[in-house]
């Protein structure tokens, strides 16, 4: 048994149980049997097995340095420290592919151990197995990640030396796949609704599915902005690169449906807009993969161009298709009825959907316009930061104001005692607004002066008024944490809004300035001294490292380096990022005297509160992880929610 | 109608995207080319070997306005593009040094290295070198290898980016050759 | 000793550049002028992010235009010259790129529509058509 056999072994067994999986679920479909339900149950766990052994497999092949298998011969090499072995799984197309299966077949697991009705049990069961079928039917056919070389070479060329500069690259990807494949539950319920026509009762099951994606997508991206922030060394964090795009799209029509959905739960209304975003964001995510792949756009993350784009495509084109057909027999059937007021808590919900629709629609319409720009005027345009930021921070500031009135809100019509909170909260908008400017900050940071304290007071009035209503039912205070879905999306606004002050001072006050220092010259710059005391090279293996060494008045020492890799022809700066609750200080050395270390070029970034949008977004993932925690029995039966 | 809407938005897609797919999106067409304009002027310091025929410093206008000039950027770290055209390029050097006028630009390269490339495959052309890359800026190139084919009235004609081929660059020279 | 077999390590590899001299110094405002530029043999990065030798050379050329004096829509002039708008990463609100600008408006203001119509009091609905969709509900999916 070698790695290679294995492994071919477990992508054709997954493939031949979706295959059949996909077949029992559609025959319990359209025959009503509950037996095939049965079967196309009893071959999920062992697709979960067969894709696992060829994952194993291929771990298998990485750590034995197996060179005849052609991926590992690519993307490995003797030299690698184990961790980077472990995670080279991931590290280019065909990994990826197979690990995006093995986590299909574990959302699927978990997603049909749920208990459902038999009709849309089925065609849950039948959109999750259609959607292994294609993974595992690319692995089979034209991305196979167990192709063997007749001739191994007796070392591999290695991954892509940015993915092994830093460990966060062993988890962004992991958490971007857990966000991506975690929306093809929402998608596969929403199509089983749309299909048994139950518009209405999805939407309970569905918002939690969602909202584990979701979690998994917010964690992976800020893990991808903290990577690139601290690896690529180019002192931002977002670029908003088509493939950045692309991800943020699911993202915004993610968030837009856990919103949205609350209305549905609640009102009956907003049926049809459900299904879109729930759909639109499943086919969101084959698009960005789609993008990434296929080189249909220039962008920082087009890897290696593969076979795999046009499948993609033909993919892409088949779960928007079904979509989209099903949505718009939705569109014909349902009509919501229902009035809102736009000072209610509908109102504020149907609003924020408005903002995040529109933003997602901003950024689609940027990222593809270069493309539609050449096909129909054949003129070549870029669509770069300044558009999106233009038109992002109107929506940001209006998705900050919502946010922090939303919750006030009560149902369907306003009670006068909450004007007075609403003065309250505007009050201190106005008032934070008009000290930032006294302050001498921007229009746009002053506002987001402004809109942080009012949420900070928004929340603050939701938890005052939660605790004490409980005091009043003679409960204890601390009762309120009980309350998960409150207290958890109490959390996860709190650093949307901390996140939110985080962009608007890093994008309004940053400073990048450049020099050349000789030894012993100093330099003073964005309130930091620093001196030059020489420049070192170390050999380090599997790289060189040329480090130099600034000493400065308020970090110590502090080195900068820059890493050459033998597969790279430039140089990779390894920035040195030192972090205060003010501001960041971002050093990087971007050249350096070759004959005698003389001199060295330094680069200087000075950004204000980077540090706390980290600290957002782990209490996103904390705040998420919150609500999504199991509830006991009891507590959920009593369902207090006093606001 | 609007039922069918739908079908209309997946066929518009696909047929954008696999439109997409089938071009280049790195392919960039060259202003100076398009407009026909005036080549831009530059004095480059000449490479050692090239220096007895040529002189220290070479300045594109002297030489403009008599023949039409083929200007080739390079860099030895360009692999394998510009392996791939060097001897594509001496080969027609030979052929056409008395009814136009080749010269390549090494770009962004050491000079040591330079010299290497050319020995590699004996260029007898002219070569001058400029290791920042600011003539490149002016041309509006956009990634090494690229050819600027100028015709007699010193204007640029037309622009081969990427590893050129001998029927493309016969092609190219048809086209400023009197 | 290490040095010296870092470099001899360097000079075998394929480096890009190698300046002759220390870069110039960098002010914040050419980083900002440079943000706005598009790297040109890059995949998609602005001229401040990249370290190819052109946009360390684009760099340059900024600072010394400062210095010279131009201003900023003359900066971003000189490169529109000599590359076309597609150098540009804000597109120009004319021409084939003003529609990007109109089209995300246009696009918001439909969406609001249809957003609005929940704001309206609407006519209610036929009483046949709830009678069939409580029907409907009670059926189980043919």
């Amino acid at each position: 048994m070698t790695p290679a056999l294995l492994g071919n072994l477990g992508v054709s067994l997954a493939l031949a149980f979706s295959l059949l999986g996909l077949a029992m679920a559609l025959l319990a479909y359209f025959q009503g049997d509950g037996r095939f339900l049965k079967g196309a149950k009893a071959l999920v766990l062992p697709a979960l097995f067969a894709a696992l052994a060829a994952f194993l497999a291929l771990e298998w092949a990485l750590l034995t340095h197996d060179f005849s298998v052609a991926y590992v011969a690519r993307n490995h090499t003797l030299k690698d420290p184990l961790w980077v072995t472990l995670v080279t799984p991931w590290a280019a197309l065909e990994g990826s592919i197979l690990l995006w299966g093995l986590l299909q077949t574990l959302y699927t697991l978990l997603a049909s151990r749920r208990a459902l009705d038999p009709w849309r049990a089925s065609l849950v069961l039948a959109v999750l197995f259609g959607i292994q079928v294609f993974f595992f039917g690319v692995m089979a056919t034209i991305a196979s990640p167990f192709q063997t070389l007749p001739n191994p070479p007796a070392d591999g060329m290695g991954p892509n030396p940015l993915l092994q500069n830093h460990w966060m690259m062993a988890v962004h990807p992991v958490l971007m796949y857990l966000g991506f494949v975690g929306l093809s539950v929402p998608f596969a319920y929403a199509v089983a609704a749309m299909g048994v026509r139950r518009y209405q009762t999805w939407v309970e099951e569905t918002r939690w599915w969602t909202l584990i994606a979701w979690g998994f997508l917010t964690a992976g991206k800020v893990a991808g902005m903290w990577w690139s922030y601290e690896v690529l060394g180019w002192g931002g964090y977002w670029a908003w690169d088509p493939v950045e795009n692309a991800s943020f799209i699911p993202w915004l029509l993610a968030t837009a449906f856990l919103h949205t959905a609350i209305v549905q739960q609640t009102r009956g209304a907003f049926k049809a807009w459900n299904f879109a975003f729930v759909t639109l964001a499943f086919a969101a995510t084959v698009l960005g993969t789609f993008l990434t792949r296929s080189g249909v756009i220039q962008s920082v993350h087009a890897f290696a161009e593969g076979p795999v784009g046009p499948a993609f495509l033909g993919f892409f084109l088949l779960a928007t298709a079904l979509g989209l057909g099903l949505l718009s027999r939705v569109n014909r059937e349902v009509r919501d009825t229902a009035v809102f007021r736009p000072l209610s808590r509908e109102g504020a919900l149907l609003l924020g959907a408005f903002f995040f629709a529109g933003w997602a629609l901003v950024v689609v319409l940027g990222t593809f316009y270069p493309l539609l720009a050449e096909a129909l005027a054949g003129a070549k345009v870029s669509v770069g930061a300044p558009f999106f930021n233009q038109l992002s921070a109107p929506i940001g500031a209006g998705i900050l104001l919502l946010m922090g009135v939303g919750p006030i809100l009560p149902w369907r019509r306003p009670r006068p005692e909450v004007f007075r909170n609403l003065y309250f909260l505007l009050a201190v908008l106005a008032l934070g607004t008009l000290l930032g400017l006294l302050r001498g900050y921007t229009l746009g940071a002053s506002l987001a002066v402004g809109l942080f304290l009012y949420n900070l007071l928004a929340i603050f009035l939701l938890v005052r008024e939660g605790v004490v209503a409980r005091v009043r039912a003679g409960l204890s205070p601390w009762s309120f944490l009980e309350n998960h879905r409150r207290v958890g999306s109490l959390v996860v606004h709190f650093a949307v809004a901390l996140m939110g002050l985080g962009i608007a001072f890093s994008q309004t006050y940053r400073l990048e300035a450049e020099k050349t220092l000789y030894r012993g010259q100093a330099w003073e710059a964005g309130g930091v001294r620093m001196e030059l005391m020489g420049v070192r090279a170390l050999d380090e293996g599997r790289r060189f490292a040329v480090e130099a060494l600034l000493r400065t008045d308020r970090f110590g020492e502090v080195r900068p380096r820059l890493h050459f890799y033998p597969q790279m022809n430039s140089p990779l700066p390894a920035p040195k990022v030192v972090y205060t609750p003010g501001n960041d200080y971002y050093f990087l050395l971007m050249d350096f005297d070759r004959e005698k270390g003389e001199w060295a070029s330094l680069r200087l970034i000075v950004t204000p509160l980077v540090f706390w949008m980290w600290v957002a977004g782990v209490l996103m993932a904390l705040g998420t992880l919150y609500i999504l925690w199991p509830v006991g029995r009891a507590e959920e039966a009593r369902g207090v929610s006093p606001a | 109608m609007r039922g069918w809407l739908w079908i209309l938005v997946v066929l518009a897609l696909g047929g954008l995207f696999y439109w997409g797919m089938q071009r280049n999106p790195k392919e960039l067409p060259s202003v100076l080319a398009k407009e026909r304009r005036p080549a831009p002027e530059f004095t480059l310091p000449v490479l050692p070997p090239y220096r007895g025929e040529w002189g220290e410093t070479f300045r594109l206008s002297d030489h403009l306005g008599q023949k039409p000039v083929v200007l080739n950027f390079w860099a030895s770290w360009c692999y394998p593009a510009c392996y791939e055209e060097a001897p594509v390029l001496e080969e027609a050097w030979r052929r056409y040094r008395d009814r136009a006028l080749f010269l390549g630009v090494n770009t962004q390269d050491k000079e040591a290295e330079a010299l290497r490339f050319g020995e590699q495959f004996g260029l007898t052309f002219p070569q001058v070198f400029d290791p920042r890359g600011r003539v490149g800026v002016d041309y509006g190139m956009y990634g090494v290898p690229e050819t600027f084919f100028i015709d007699r009235e010193g204007r640029v004609v037309a622009r081969h980016a990427g590893a050129i081929d001998a029927a493309t660059l016969e092609k190219y020279l048809k086209e400023v050759l009197p | 000793m290490r040095f010296l077999l870092l470099l001899a390590l360097l000079a075998l590899s394929a480096w890009a550049q190698e300046p002759a001299a220390p870069p110039p110094d960098l002010s914040p405002e050419v980083f900002a002028i440079a943000r706005e530029l598009r790297c040109p043999v890059c995949q998609g990065e602005s001229a401040a992010e990249s370290n190819s030798g052109v946009a360390v050379e684009m760099r340059r050329i900024i600072a010394e235009m400062l210095e010279e004096g131009k201003s900023k829509e003359e900066i971003k002039a000189f490169f529109v010259e000599r590359y076309g708008e597609w150098i540009l990463y804000a597109p120009p609100r004319r021409g084939v790129t003003l529609w990007v600008w109109v089209l995300p408006v246009l696009g918001l203001a439909l969406l609001g529509l249809g957003l609005f119509a929940y704001f309206r009091p609407k006519k209610p609905l036929p009483p046949e058509l709830l009678e069939e969709a409580e029907r409907r509900l009670k059926e189980p999916p043919t």
